[in-house]
């Protein structure tokens, strides 16, 4: 589904990724771990397009984002692009929702203005994505008069409503309050029991071990090692990730 | 007593003191004072006074023209020297009044209105008006011809009144007297009226221009000076009597070619005009007259800024669109418009856009011009406020609709404009009321908005102060409904979302 080869990304000055490789599977829940600015959230943007790279081949679903022209885009390169992200679906560390829309117009808004639906048929879809995830009763609320969690979730019904063929999380639950840290879990590992594939960053190290069908160690901008969760957490191989591991389960 | 009628009681105090305490200012007598001071101060508009009285164009640091000369004769006679101090030729007669200087010499018409205010000594040139078309004009062979035609002349002249006693005539008011026959040249007018020494000066040269018909109307010139100084006015008679009579004044006339026939009557009208009562109707006139006149100043006003202010909107958020998202080409082009025309006053874009554009070809009516002018100055504005505004919206909100495959203009509209647009909203507001009543500058390319009109109403009725506080009003009642309207968007736009 995702296939990321040889992959050099730099800032500037930056070299960050020299080659960095990754195959998600259909159907594959991927967790990535590893300290801040390790290059976790720079992967998942190159995936989908929000940063272009140097180097390498990523391969989505048989589109390739490689052969596209960032410097000068042509009118097919825009579309190979927006075919991606509709492939793809991106949920925030900040959320980022729209604040003048109520969550109805939050998740109707890219049906029917990039996939034509009419306003109904779209928003039947948000209110039975809603219904899934228990926010039916918030449709026309603003996001400003939503709970952290409540946020998050609208924004995964947001993506979902695309009807995605995967999902990107960058650290979902990490501006949330704890107690709403759950919840949005909750959602998520449903999500990964009706067979999405997903490519998760984050720093929740239980649900890596749950949830996660392979382990992606990063540091410094490497892929430290990549195993299942089993391995990873009882028996990691890499001197890094054993560093990593014992002061994140240390707090 | 109530607060209301305590303001109300306070501002007519102010209106009944302002009309009477002015003219007993000046205790010492103005002889006295020229004397012991060593100069006088002569009042005069040098600004496009030829042939009056003109910066010299071979040196601009030296005055000349026909009332220098006579300036420096009655000085010379009086023992002193002449000063000449600037003063926009509409105020000339307020600010002698406030003592900006002891004599107003410079062409002003001898008229029962200004008599109320001031004492004129006796006529020192008699003046008739010169009626001046193009070169190719048929139709309009004199005065009588004039119904229905665009004809400009001075604000606050003999001839406006003329023009406006036939009925009919479409008056373009003007404060320069260069520029009425710029734009009879260029199409924009139908003729020109206006004192025969101005026409002498600017448009006898001009090969496009002829004067049609015999000067018609007549009238005098005189000098004038603060009621009170009654003495110091029969010194000046008695100079201009011995001027004459020594054949001095004829011969300042005859350098200046504008000595003929009519001049030698001066002997004759030996005493100041004044002696017979004037009639001081629009002095006298309730306010409300001028109401209508007023009005249509407003309306003109209202529909220069909102037509300017609708351009300045599209044009400027497409430069603010092209500062940020352009090329880099875009990008400069932006940037380089939003400098230039941030960088310089809008006086001289205006001044460009009407009266320099028709030397390569290009002549804009006076509304065209106006529009234009200030709309793409203000464009230059909004730009930036937009750019703050669209700045301001996080970098995530563009990046979530991009990731929810929206192209970048679909999610710049539907996203990342409507955020902006609502931080940016109290700024815009801002920029239109200054936008409002910025639009009084247009005034200056022959536009009657309601600032030119009241100016026109005020030099002729001499009431600056009660018809300010009219216009002020007026002003006022236009733009508090915009901040209301505007801090009624801002509420709902908050209602929606944090
Ligand atoms: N837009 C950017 N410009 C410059 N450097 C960046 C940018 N985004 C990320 N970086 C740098 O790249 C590195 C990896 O960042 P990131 O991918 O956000 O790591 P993580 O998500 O694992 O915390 C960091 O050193 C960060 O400073
Ligand atoms: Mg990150």
């Amino acid at each position: 589904m995702i296939t990321v080869k040889d992959l050099h990304k730099s800032y500037g000055e930056l070299r960050l990724f020299k080659g960095i490789d990754l195959v998600v599977r259909k159907g594959e829940v991927v967790v990535c771990i590893g300290p801040s600015g390790s290059g976790k959230s720079t992967l998942l943007r190159c995936i989908n397009g929000l940063e272009f790279f140097q180097q390498g081949e990523i391969d989505i679903g048989g589109i390739e984002l490689h052969s596209i022209n960032r410097v000068r885009p042509s009118r097919a390169d825009d579309e190979t692009l927006r075919k991606v992200r509709r492939k793809v679906g991106m949920v925030f560390q900040h959320f980022n929702l729209f604040p003048h829309m109520t969550v109805l117009e939050n998740i109707a808004e890219a049906p029917v203005r990039v996939l034509g639906l009419s306003g109904k048929e779209a928003e039947e879809r948000a209110r039975a994505l809603l219904r899934r995830i228990n926010l039916e009763e918030k449709v026309r609320r603003y996001p400003s008069e939503l709970s952290g969690g409540e946020q998050q979730r609208a924004a995964i019904a947001r993506a979902l409503a695309m009807r995605p063929e995967a999902m990107l999380f960058d650290e979902p639950t990490s501006s949330l309050d704890p107690e709403m840290v759950g919840e949005v879990l909750a959602v998520m590992k449903g999500l990964a029991q009706e067979g999405m594939t997903m490519l998760i960053a984050t720093h929740e190290m239980d649900f890596a071990r749950e949830a996660a069908d392979r382990v992606v160690v990063f540091d410094r901008g490497e892929i430290v090692e990549i195993d299942t969760p089993e391995r990873i957490f009882t028996r990691p191989r890499a001197e890094r990730t054993k560093l990593f591991l014992s002061r994140v389960l240390r707090r | 007593m109530s607060r209301i009628r305590r303001i109300i009681l306070c501002a007519v105090a102010f209106l009944v003191l302002s009309g009477v305490v002015v003219p007993c200012l000046h205790a010492e007598s103005a002889l006295g004072m020229i004397r012991k001071r060593g100069y006088l101060l002569w009042g005069v508009d040098v600004e496009g006074g030829a042939p009056y009285a003109f910066p010299d164009p071979r040196d601009p640091s030296k005055l000349i023209g026909f009332e220098v000369d006579l300036a420096g004769a009655i000085a010379r006679e009086l023992g002193v020297e002449v000063r000449p101090v600037q003063n926009a030729w509409d105020s000339l007669i307020p600010a002698l009044e406030r003592g900006d200087f002891e004599i107003a010499m410079n062409g002003i018409e001898i008229t029962p209105q200004r008599e109320s205010r001031v004492l004129f000594s006796r006529p020192y040139y008699i003046y008739t008006e010169q009626l001046v078309v193009r070169k190719e004009e048929a139709a309009i062979t004199d005065f009588g011809k004039l119904k229905g035609k665009r004809v400009g002349t001075l604000s606050g002249t003999a001839a406006q009144t003329m023009l406006e006693k036939i009925g009919g005539v479409e008056v373009r008011i003007y404060s320069g007297q260069v520029e009425p026959y710029e734009d009879l040249a260029t199409g924009r007018i139908d003729a020109v009226l206006l004192d025969l020494p101005i026409a002498a000066y600017y448009a006898r040269p001009n090969p496009k221009l002829r004067y049609a018909g015999e000067p018609v109307g007549e009238g005098f010139y005189g000098i004038a000076v603060r009621k009170g100084d009654g003495e110091f006015r029969d010194r000046i008679n008695a100079i201009l009597g011995t001027l004459m009579q020594s054949g001095e004044l004829k011969r300042i006339y005859e350098k200046w070619e504008l000595w003929d026939k009519t001049q030698e009557r001066l002997l004759k009208q030996n005493t100041s005009p004044d002696g017979y009562v004037g009639l001081e109707e629009s002095r006298k006139a309730p306010l409300y007259t001028f109401l209508p006149a007023l009005l249509k100043g407003a309306a003109v006003t209202v529909i220069i800024s909102t037509a300017s202010m609708a351009l300045a909107v599209v044009l400027g958020l497409a430069l603010a669109l092209s500062r940020i998202f352009g090329g880099a080409p875009v990008r400069s082009v932006a940037a380089a418009y939003i400098e230039a025309y941030r960088g310089t006053p809008l006086l001289i874009q205006l001044f460009i856009l009407y009266y320099g554009l028709p030397n390569i070809g290009i002549s804009l009516s006076p509304l065209t011009a106006a529009v234009l002018g200030l709309g793409m100055n203000y464009a230059a504005y909004e730009a930036e406020i937009y750019r703050a505004g669209i700045e301001a919206v996080p970098r995530g909100q563009m990046e979530a609709a991009l990731s929810l495959g929206m192209g970048r203009s679909l999610a710049l509209r539907r996203v990342v404009l409507p955020q902006g647009f609502k931080i940016a909203l109290p700024a815009i507001t801002n920029d239109f009321i200054a936008l409002f009543k910025d639009s009084s500058l247009v005034s200056i390319i022959a536009m009657v908005e309601l600032a030119k009109t009241y100016s026109i109403l005020a030099v002729s009725t001499l009431r600056f102060f009660e018809l300010g506080l009219v216009v002020a009003l007026l002003y006022f009642a236009m733009s508090y409904p915009l901040s209301l309207l505007a801090r009624r968007l801002e509420d709902r736009l908050k209602g929606a979302g944090k």
